[in-house]
């Protein structure tokens, strides 16, 4: 498990397009924290760093915006769903297994099914405005990759 | 009669045409994510180069899975249209009977399709007497149940996406019990669904192209896990 202080949205932006440029096709990212600590922001920000150029907006209404980088970007977010049966019936395994790169929203809520080769990220707020500890964990050989090809220390 | 064949329930987007025992013709395309944009030029594209139209087709053959939820939906929705505005009667046929089709062998066949998290989408066939039986009925499986349990047979045949997956770990457990089918018939065919659908025409008739569904398998799963936990909170 690694902890990082992003002070200001400017480190935030920093990070995520740095994660952005690492991130490979078929990576999973699964994203947690309040309502508006950051994730769409944050997804913005890896958006970037993959070579999106469209504008990257929130996937609350849609539940999966699709984007094209260097690879694919399967934008989800799970918030709305009532569970397990309505992620079945989204046909989510096409996404989650593909060579696109898959950010899912509120990932912490459908853990159980989430490939367990992921990355989880924690979005935090803390008292001083715009400023967020992210906590990145996972267990697979991706999680290890890209924990370190970030180069955090 | 003119039988078109369509199978997108895995990576694989496949359509065809037979027409009296033969062959007029295969259309398939492997890659990810792309059934629906492409199933309906590809069956434009097979009928337009034999000079027929969709008028013509005189049955439709479809696999109704197990396999991708939304390949599934591309494949089953796009042959129920056609069906539908041309009044043509529509066959459902089971993916892993039309890959398990695909073979002919003397021992079992078995065709596997990857469902993720080292599972797979399985059944056992054999050939009796010119006829595919099915002996394990379509199921979901961890793959080392799956091996577990043909450790009992000495004569397989394995195909389908799932067995380059787990090629190594079957080869390993299996040994020389297993062979592997040709690349060519390793793959969903619609060929094989199309001929399927047309011996199975009169005893499917209870199918219309208003009552056709996919058989997704793992919706009976969520099915079993929604009981539970509705039992539990009573």
């Amino acid at each position: 498990m690694v902890k990082i202080r992003l002070k200001g949205l400017k480190e935030t932006e920093e990070f995520g397009k740095k994660l952005g440029s690492i991130l490979k096709g078929g990576d999973v990212l699964s994203l947690s924290g309040d309502l508006g600590a950051g994730k769409t922001t944050l997804t913005k920000s890896i958006g970037i760093g993959l070579g999106v150029e469209d504008y990257i907006t929130s996937p609350t209404f849609t539940l999966i915006n699709e984007y094209q980088g260097r690879v694919p970007l399967y934008h989800f977010d799970v918030y709305r769903l009532e569970g397990k049966e309505d992620l079945l019936d989204l046909g989510y395994e096409d996404y989650f297994y593909s060579n696109g790169v898959t950010i899912v929203e509120w990932g912490d809520r459908i853990e159980d099914i989430l490939p367990e080769d992921r990355v989880n990220i924690e979005i935090e707020k803390t008292d001083q405005e715009d400023e967020r500890i992210i906590t990145i964990s996972g267990q697979g050989k991706r999680y290890n990759e890209i924990v370190k090809e970030l180069n955090i220390n | 009669m003119k039988v078109l064949g369509i199978d997108t329930s895995t990576m694989i987007a496949t359509c065809a045409l037979i027409e009296d025992g033969r062959v007029l013709g295969e259309f398939s395309l492997n890659q990810e994510m792309s059934h629906s944009e492409n199933l309906v030029p590809m069956i434009k594209e097979l009928l337009d180069s034999l000079n027929l139209k969709v008028a013509d087709i005189d049955l439709y053959g479809v696999a109704i899975g197990p396999g991708s939820f939304t390949g599934l939906r591309i494949g089953i929705a796009t042959a129920k249209a056609f069906a539908h505005v041309y009044d043509k009667p529509i066959v459902g046929i089971s993916t892993l009977e039309g890959l398990a089709f695909n073979l002919t062998f003397s021992g079992i066949i078995v065709p596997m399709i990857d469902a993720r998290r080292n599972r797979v989408y399985t059944g056992i066939y054999r050939w009796e007497k010119g006829r595919l039986i099915n002996i394990l009925a379509p199921t979901i499986m961890e793959i080392e149940e799956l091996l577990e349990l043909l450790n009992n047979y000495d004569h397989i045949m394995v195909n389908g996406n799932g067995t380059y997956i787990h090629r190594d770990r079957i080869l390993e457990v299996l040994k020389d019990k297993v062979e592997f089918a040709p690349i060519g018939l390793n793959e969903c065919r619609a060929i094989s669904i199309a001929e399927l659908s047309l011996l199975k025409k009169d005893e499917k008739r209870d199918y219309n192209y208003y009552t056709l569904v996919p058989e997704y398998l793992r919706e009976s799963q969520a099915q079993r896990e929604l009981k539970g936990k509705e039992s539990g909170s009573r």
